[in-house]
């Protein structure tokens, strides 16, 4: 395949080209209820042609019947000459890499029987269903994949990858009269077989929990002292912060340099945050991104302070700072954009205990059923939470949802613990129609002097 | 291609269904102000569903070879659950337009054109203005083992543009498209730019959040927030499930008297129309609720098998993955709003429809963040508003910033205070703005 690509460049005389090959297996399993939905298996082939001339735009090509590659490194090279530039596109410099990066496959799901699981994601579904008869309805979904992959382009890189991926995801519905609540449990690697096991005990807390919010009261509305768990914090940050980050974001827009200028105090001191795709083993590690730049732990808050930004080639050269690996795209289907990986902040110190023990009444917010931010604004709906009274954590609450502006929260953040965790979550992160990306998350509890939270806003 | 799969499926199990899809796209990305990059995509692929001894199993693939799309739907109906599905025989499909001609043929140089224009109309100091004009054109083919087979052509062409206008810490985005089967007019393009333009000029000044139970006029962007309930709770699925609240509450009065919801597959020129659904079933319209009432739920083959009741031809798939059902066009009109006569167009008209002259104190809510998160089913939502606009003495007086909105759409839509004369397409939906009376609004 290599030697077809190289070919294929070879024969093409745009000034910068690159081929993107994949070819994707996977099995997909799903549950309504006690119910099968499906038990399917899968094969998702493309490529995807990239083509810049000098004072020319880019040139995209993207396709699923491989025996079209010679015509659409054609296309993509006319294309690419159709775009006219006064100010031209260049890329930052990286050096050519030639490697085969094969992750560990963790027990190569394309040799296992589908049989086998559909009976795995049975036993967690009806761990959900059995918790109680007020779980009425589950959601519990199974799918894995292995992608073969293929990068090459005409500065002499030549890359071959092995990506496993595996998602399972459930969601336990308890319903009481007319009141009804959910609980989720997802989990997303970058493994195979063997770490889809054993996950038991997670589903059956979802569903409890699930169960348990019939009972427990909305939280009453208001600005409170709040502290995040390890998921929510990891969530805050891609969505509230990491977002930003992002240079194509930025590159174009004057204003948004501005307000995006290396150096600008974010927050306290005590306030890290970064973005490592080559962090070991989590779901948004890639050995390189999809433009052939090595991936690497990009710091962006430091001290409170902005130091850095994520880039493509492009945002890279227009800003005249370094690549990051962060040009990512989800599949053949679409050209790499700015994206994240694995995105942190950084432990602190101290214990769980330690952050709340002075609060006298605050929320505890955990777990995330969703996040949005539109650019300074957010909303964060926790999957459920908990009072803090006097120091301890007291009972549940419902309806949990944190709104608020980025710029004031960041500057809120009062603690942080150092109980620093990744959280690999299925999903994924969505950005100019591409959708789900494989990302991580990480964070320690983190303590957030005031923010406003909702849920019966209002009353 | 397709024919061959489902005489091969039906050799080797009780029945089959399969669906092939190629499309073609061609899209062009304008930033900052000047275009990019131009792109295509090509793409087809199959999608096989075979019963097997009652069975249902399902495979496919952008590489189809039919033996092995046969042999793998086969394996995964030995895993599936028993489901009495009954393929439809042929029958008479409505025709429908889903093809424009002149979009299919249009040259890049006539897509580059639009672009610019666009981009031309909205540039102004210190904003940056973003652009996208797509073309897909395509052709879909379904076909079952009981002999129905029908293949149609589609296009669509969709124009996006948005403005980015950063003060400080204040960060503003205004973005609307233009999409329908065919390319836009000279009209539609006007449409379009006055939209975002006078959305952009509304926002400029900031007036602060009132606070309270206040009318809230939600427009067709701003409502979705108000709909995404009805459209889950409308899905025979919920219903199945035993989670839909509106199951046990057909032919009830449950909304305002004036309260419609349509689906339509069949209205010309949308991108969403289709003669037949995914699942060889010919369209029709269908009433969702009547004066308030709701009347009937969206099936596909396999629900409606396991409700006892026929498919209602809302069948989805893709290439990948089981059909499901789905709305096409949902028009929400109320007894005396104007139909959707026509498949294209932004629509025009004011901000807030014309429904904020008598309003005192009050909200126009554009854009809301956080919708879908959260228990949605229940009809209650909170979220903080993205655009919104202060109404004060029937004008607007300004953008609200740090204000968010709350209620629970089924004591909302009990009572309309009134329809906006501004209905307009949001992708596959119709509505004009809606004023709803009660709506919790705090600032923060």
């Amino acid at each position: 395949m290599k030697d077809r690509l190289t070919a294929a460049l070879k024969a093409s005389s745009a000034d910068y080209l690159d081929i993107r090959l994949e070819s994707t297996t996977s099995s997909a399993v799903s549950f309504r209820g006690k119910r099968l939905e499906a038990a399917t298996a899968s094969v998702d082939q493309g490529g995807c042609v990239r083509a810049l001339n000098h004072g020319c735009g880019w040139g995209v090509a993207s396709f699923t019947s491989l025996d079209e590659l010679p015509r659409m490194v054609q296309r993509a090279d006319e294309l690419s000459r159709a775009v006219r530039l006064e100010r031209p596109i260049r890329l930052a410099d990286v050096a050519p890499q030639q490697a085969d990066a094969i992750m560990d496959l963790d027990g190569d799901v394309r040799g296992v029987a589908l049989a086998d699981k559909k009976r795995l994601l049975q036993e967690y579904n009806d761990l959900m269903l059995g918790v109680s008869d007020r779980v009425v309805d589950t959601q519990a979904s199974y799918r894995d994949e292995v992608t073969e992959y293929w990068f090459v382009n005409s500065e002499g890189t030549v890359l071959y990858e092995l990506r496993p991926e595996v998602v399972i995801s459930g969601v336990a519905i308890a319903r009481r009269n007319g009141t009804i609540e959910k609980g989720l449990e997802s989990i997303g690697l970058r493994r195979g077989w063997k770490s889809a096991q054993g996950h038991h005990e997670a589903f059956r807390v979802v569903a409890e929990r699930a169960a348990a919010l019939l009972d427990a009261p909305s939280v009453k509305g208001g600005a409170y002292p709040v502290v995040l768990d390890s998921e929510l914090g990891g969530v805050f940050i891609h969505e509230a912060f990491g977002h930003l980050s992002e240079a194509d974001f930025v590159y174009e827009n004057p204003q948004a340099r501005e307000m995006m200028t290396l150096g600008r105090r974010f927050g306290n001191k005590i306030l890290n945050v970064g973005d490592n795709g080559a962090a070991a083993g989590l779901r948004g590690t890639l050995a390189f991104d999809d433009e052939g730049t090595p991936t690497r732990d990009t710091a962006l808050i430091k001290e409170g302070v902005l130091v850095g930004r994520l880039h493509s080639r492009e945002t890279a050269a227009a800003m005249s700072e370094a690549p990051t690996g962060n040009g990512r795209a989800i599949s053949f289907r679409h050209p790499p954009i700015v994206r994240m990986t694995n995105t942190y902040i950084g432990a602190g110190q101290g214990t769980f205990e330690d952050l709340i023990k002075d609060i006298k009444l605050g929320v505890y917010a955990c777990g995330a059923f969703g996040g949005q931010t539109l650019l300074e604004n957010f909303s964060f709906t926790a999957a459920w939470g908990h009072m803090i009274r006097d120091g301890k954590v007291a009972e549940l609450v419902k309806d949990v949802v944190l709104a608020g502006n980025l710029f004031q929260t960041l500057d809120r953040i009062e603690r942080i613990a150092g109980d620093f965790r990744w959280n690999q979550m299925g999903g994924g992160c969505g950005k100019g129609g591409q959708f789900p990306l494989p990302v991580t998350e990480g964070s320690p509890h983190v303590r957030i002097e005031e923010a406003l939270v909702g849920g019966e806003v209002g009353s | 291609m397709i024919e061959r799969l489902i005489e091969l499926a039906r050799t080797q199990s009780d029945g089959a269904d399969a669906i092939w899809r190629r499309s073609d796209r061609t899209g062009l990305e304008f930033e900052a102000g000047r275009l990019k990059a131009a792109g295509v995509s090509e793409e087809s692929g199959a999608g096989l569903r075979v019963v097997s001894e009652g069975r249902v199993g399902l495979a496919g693939s952008t590489a189809p070879d039919p033996a092995a799309l046969v042999e793998r739907a086969r394996a995964s109906a030995e895993l599936g659950e028993q489901v009495a599905i009954a393929f439809p025989k042929p029958a008479q499909a409505p025709d429908v337009k889903t093809h424009d001609r002149a979009a299919a043929d249009a040259s890049i140089e006539q897509l580059m054109d639009i672009g610019r224009e666009v981009v031309e109309r909205l540039t102004r100091d210190g904003c940056q203005v973003n652009a996208s004009v797509e073309r897909i054109v395509g052709e879909t083919t379904v076909a079952n083992s009981a002999g129905a087979h029908r293949s149609y052509a589609e296009s669509a062409v969709v124009v996006g543009a948005d403005i980015r206008r950063i003060a400080g810490d204040d960060v503003l985005m205004v973005y609307d498209q233009f999409l329908a089967v065919g390319l836009p007019n000279a009209k539609d393009l006007d449409a379009l730019v006055e939209s975002i333009v006078s959305r952009l000029d509304h926002a400029l000044t900031i007036a602060p959040p009132p606070e309270g139970s206040l009318p809230v006029v939600f427009t067709p962007s701003g409502l979705a927030a108000i709909m995404l309930p009805l459209e889950q709770a409308l899905s025979g699925k919920a219903v199945l499930q035993g989670v839909s609240p509106l199951a046990s509450r057909k032919d009830e009065q449950v909304f305002d008297p004036s309260f419609g919801l349509i689906d339509d597959p069949l209205i010309a020129g949308r991108p969403s129309s289709r003669p037949v659904d995914d699942e060889a079933v010919p369209s029709a319209r269908l009433p969702l609720i009547e004066n308030g009432k709701v009347r009937r739920f969206i099936y596909d083959l396999e629900t409606a098998a396991r409700a006892g009741v026929r498919s209602t031809g809302h069948g989805r798939r893709g290439i990948f993955g089981k059909p499901h059902s789905d709305y096409s066009n949902l028009v929400l009109r109320g007894d005396h709003s104007p139909l959707p006569t026509t498949g294209r167009g932004v629509g025009s008209g004011t901000i807030g429809g014309g429904l904020i002259a008598d309003m005192k104190d009050g909200l126009i809510v554009d854009d809301l963040i956080g919708v879908g998160q959260g228990n949605v089913m229940g009809g209650a939502f909170s979220h903080p508003v993205a655009l919104a606009y202060r109404v004060q003495n029937g004008a607007i007086t300004g953008r609200v910033k740090d204000a968010a909105v709350a209620g629970n759409v089924y004591e909302l839509l009990k009572k309309i205070g009134g329809w906006g004369n501004d209905g307009r397409w949001l992708g596959s939906r119709w509505s004009p703005s809606l004023l709803l009376e009660g709506v919790s609004v705090a600032s923060r």
